[in-house]
């Protein structure tokens, strides 16, 4: 998805921001670091650091032994790099996020769409977050529900059996009985 | 006239070469003071595992071009999309 947005981007002249939520990874990240890290990928994709970020940096800087930006500060700053340029937003597996965040998180989207309501923001997630979502986003969200399609399985399949180290236990017939068998099964899913 | 213009031009570029220096200075740092962390190479790792055109059906959908070209930020605009699925059913990697 990411990609096909960078292909577009350049039409649409936008810039973009994406963050993968993990269990795994989750743990240590702090919520100001994961909102930090979408403005960094936006004032990236700027021409120019947009004066008010700067001048916080080296307002912030100026303080004893340096200070990080509050959550507070990161939002601010997220509306002013989305107002500036076309902005996509994608975030991966929200349903992982931690759920103290996952509040913040969506507030924060909030705020930053009431700032530039031009800006696009792209969610995955298990169903279940949904209600969490149209809680703080009503109104304002529309809805996919992403299936497997029988082509995108066999074309998996095709790549999959491709990258196969042990070809030798393969004849054309199991292929073909696996390229028929495997997306029936999944459709019954 | 031809003088002045030029030396015009020659101290606008001045400015505009400060002003480079003081952005290709400051940058990095601000990036780094933004966040610790880099997304995008997680991104690069499900590039890597992504066969291709899978999951392209959903460029194709009413939804995602709506939502794709919307411009206006009006009443009936809706900024977010939303794609849900169950665990393993290929959000990550949809194109």
């Amino acid at each position: 998805m990411i990609d096909s947005l960078c292909d577009g981007a350049g039409e649409q002249n936008a810039t973009i921001a994406c963050f993968y939520f993990d269990f795994a990874a989750q743990k240590e990240l702090s919520i100001t670091n994961i909102m930090g890290a979408l403005v960094k990928q936006l004032v990236s994709g700027l021409e120019e650091t947009p004066e008010e970020i700067s001048r916080a940096y080296r307002e912030q800087r100026g303080a004893v032994g340096g200070r990080r930006p509050l959550l507070s500060d990161i939002v601010k700053m997220l509306q002013t790099a989305s107002s500036k340029k076309r902005t996509f937003i994608c975030i991966d597996a929200l349903d992982e996020c931690a759920v103290g965040h996952l509040v913040k998180l969506l507030d924060s989207l909030n705020q930053v769409l009431q700032k530039s309501p031009r800006t696009r923001i792209f969610v995955t997630g298990r169903p279940h977050i949904r209600s969490e979502i149209r809680r703080f986003l009503e109104g304002r969200v529309a809805n996919v529900s992403i299936s497997p399609k029988r082509d995108d399985i066999i074309r998996y399949l095709r790549s999959r059996l491709h990258e196969d180290t042990t070809r030798d236990a393969m004849d054309s017939s199991l292929e073909a009985s696996i390229l028929k068998k495997i997306p029936e099964d999944v459709s019954e899913m | 006239m031809s003088q002045s213009f030029s030396n015009n031009i020659n101290s606008l570029n001045t400015v505009n070469v400060s002003n480079t220096f003081t952005v290709a200075d400051d940058g990095p740092n601000i990036l780094a003071w933004l966040s610790p962390l880099d997304p995008r190479l997680r991104h690069q790792d499900i590039r890597d595992q992504r066969v291709e055109s899978i999951g392209e059906w959903i460029l194709q959908t009413e939804e995602f071009r709506t939502w794709y070209s919307s411009n206006a930020g009006g009443e009936s605009d809706k900024p977010v999309l939303f794609c849900y699925g169950d665990p393993g059913v290929g959000k990550t990697f949809i194109r």
